[in-house]
């Protein structure tokens, strides 16, 4: 069963009278397993596909599949669980609380998802450990550089045990050491067998994918 | 999302951005601090107000001679003592026996009040005696007995004394049988009344003997059937005003008077005490009031603050909605922020209310009290309902910007640019 299926998925946003399509019947299946890069120039959809993917929004047209259901099924606080249970996101800045720590980031996707006291605590410490981290646990964001910021997103995305990480520019805002340290990591972790699908503009970093889809005026190109 | 992880967020919220939680804080301190120091000198004031008129029973009605002409609604209160007050005009025991007669009288006690020289273990002074109807007398005081009993038919030379008199007159406080001069007559104390503090005749300071024994000690010259004035308890407090009624009409009719010609004047002390608290009432609610609007200035405060936070937190909250958070979680989460401004200040409010309240008789303000002292009362009710309150305006005022926030579109939120 494939994770995300995207089946001619249409987006259409209303700017006043006129209407703008973001997305012509965009069809994508993400298998597990995957690490795909899903690239494309500015104004090709990309943020709208990502949002689709990511479940965070709701087709004008077709149909969104997470895990075999399908999304326009759902209530909005049943979507809003299961996605926040099964899909991780690493967003391109600010992806950290400002008022919780290190280790408090990543707790906080269990705390929402209520999980047993003791594996929420077991859980976060060790994906600490995992981005090499564990001696900034007690930092605030304000007190991490970008590079250290990204590296505690990806724990708190992997907190809930994921079927999917999203990933969004996730190295848009960092240099080029940071960037490949982050890149690593999505390496790493899919070759663990977690599945990652990452939006990028960049030829590069989507080189480190195994697959690469491209998007044009709203669709994928063949 | 657990209640206890949504509070500890929401104070982490409040721990990181301090200076503005303490001046959105501050803003409520002085509403509740105002509302708690207002209500408290409200409710003291109406309790120095009860207790001055503590003295007259509800259920008491006084005849006096002369007639107060009244030139306001309050009657009782603010009065002229005009046409006629000379001394010819007095009251007698032919009107105890047709006061007698109004149905609902339960007693009526005629007395003597006047001035007598008195000496007390070398020491002389000026008192006022009050000279009553001994068959009465002890089954309509509401004063009670510190010491020995109350006067009983058939005392001639016995007195009871008021407390201050028999406490804090003299260098040799005044104890039972102690004898004493009034008048150039001897008298035994039998009796010391308790402290009243009250208005209700000055009996802290006065003497009570047997009304003919007055007669004959007082200054003013008195006729052997008059009296100064009468009081009278009625048998239901109920039937104060109809019974009053009834004793003007008999009163004017066995005096050959009309209500022009009128001289004698009926007063009823628990419609005087209505008026009282009914004018007190109003200060306290006027007052209450204005207290309330610096509390809806906190109140605004908190809801600026709030949608301020709401808006520098976009990309949080779209965070939190990412990763499964609850429209209704959101807003528990803001709500529970502008509730803890609510308690905090709340409760630091009520300290410093609690204390103006307790400076305000030291700093002397007379203004608002009635000649007396003010003084302030803090009552548990006063506190739990400031804090109560304030936890609820809190709470209210977060509920627009929690429902702003909790309504964004996570795709919206996390896109939103600082």
């Amino acid at each position: 069963m494939n994770i995300i299926e995207l089946d001619d998925v249409w987006k259409v946003y209303k700017m006043g009278e006129i209407e703008v399509p973001a997305l012509k019947g965009m069809s994508l299946k993400v298998a597990p397993g995957e690490f795909l890069a899903l690239m494309g120039p500015s104004g090709s959809g990309k943020s709208t596909a990502m949002n689709m993917i990511g479940c965070l929004d709701i087709p004008t047209r077709g149909s969104v599949f997470l895990a075999g259901q399908d999304i326009a099924t759902l209530t909005e606080l049943e979507l809003s669980r299961i996605r926040g249970k099964k899909i991780g996101f690493v967003f391109q800045s600010h992806n950290l609380y400002p008022t919780l720590t290190a280790l408090e980031n990543v707790q906080l996707p269990m705390r929402v998802h209520e999980f047993i006291e003791a594996d929420i605590w077991d859980k976060s410490e060790e994906l600490l450990q995992l981005v090499g981290l564990s001696d900034r646990a007690d930092h605030y964001p304000s007190q991490m550089s970008g590079g250290q910021s990204q590296r505690v997103a990806i724990a708190r995305a992997l907190s809930t045990n994921p079927l999917l990480l999203l990933a969004d520019e996730p190295t848009g805002n960092l240099d080029t050491e940071a960037g490949k340290e982050i890149l690593d990591i999505f390496s790493q972790l899919n070759a663990q067998g977690v599945t990652v699908v990452m939006i990028t503009h960049d030829e590069k970093i989507a080189g480190r994918a195994n697959k690469i889809v491209r998007m044009i005026d709203g669709t994928l190109a063949s | 999302m657990r209640l206890l992880d949504i509070f500890l967020l929401s104070i982490s919220h409040v721990k990181k951005s301090r200076m503005r939680s303490w001046l959105t804080i501050v803003g409520v301190i002085i509403g509740v601090a105002s509302v708690v120091a207002i209500i408290s000198i409200g409710q003291g004031m109406q309790e120095n107000v009860q207790q001055r008129l503590g003295g007259f029973g509800a259920d008491i009605i006084t005849v006096i001679p002369g007639y107060f002409r009244a030139t306001g609604v309050h009657s009782e209160m603010h009065t002229d003592r005009s046409v006629s007050t000379s001394s010819s005009i007095n009251l007698t025991d032919k009107d105890i026996k047709v006061i007698k007669q109004v149905p609902g009288i339960m007693y009526v006690n005629g007395l003597v009040s006047g001035k007598a020289d008195l000496k007390y273990d070398n020491e002389k002074t000026v008192v006022s005696v009050t000279g009553v109807d001994t068959s009465v007398w002890k089954l309509m005081d509401n004063t009670g007995l510190d010491d020995g009993r109350y006067l009983q038919p058939g005392d001639s030379n016995s007195i009871v004394v008021g407390y201050n008199l028999a406490y804090g007159a003299f260098l040799q406080p005044i104890t039972l049988n102690r004898p004493i001069t009034i008048g150039g007559k001897n008298f035994r104390v039998v009796g010391i009344l308790k402290q009243s503090g009250g208005l209700g005749g000055g009996s802290d300071t006065g003497i009570y003997m047997p009304a003919e024994v007055a007669r004959e000690v007082i200054t003013e010259k008195m006729a052997n059937n008059q009296f100064t004035s009468m009081v009278i308890k009625a048998s239901d407090a109920s039937l104060v005003e109809y019974i009053k009624a009834d004793i003007e009409q008999k009163l004017m009719s066995s005096r050959q008077v009309n209500p022009r010609t009128k001289d004698f004047t009926v007063i009823a002390s628990a419609l005087i005490r209505e008026q009282m608290s009914g004018v007190t009432q109003t200060l306290s609610l006027f007052l209450s009031a204005i207290a309330a609007v610096s509390l809806l200035v906190g109140a605004i405060g908190i809801a600026n603050t709030m949608f301020m936070s709401v808006m520098e937190r976009t990309r949080q909250i779209g965070l939190l909605k990412a990763i499964g958070t609850s429209e209704q979680e959101i807003m528990k989460l803001f709500l529970i922020e502008s509730g803890i401004f609510g308690l905090v200040g709340g409760i630091i409010g009520v300290i410093f209310g609690v204390a103006i309240s307790l400076l305000i008789p030291y700093l002397g303000i007379q203004a608002l009290g009635f000649g007396g002292d003010m003084k302030a009362t803090i009552t548990a009710g006063t506190i739990f309902f400031a804090i109560g309150f304030s936890v609820v305006v809190g709470i209210l005022s977060g509920i627009i910007p929690a429902r702003h926030a909790a309504k964004m579109r996570p795709v919206d939120a996390i896109r939103y640019d600082q």
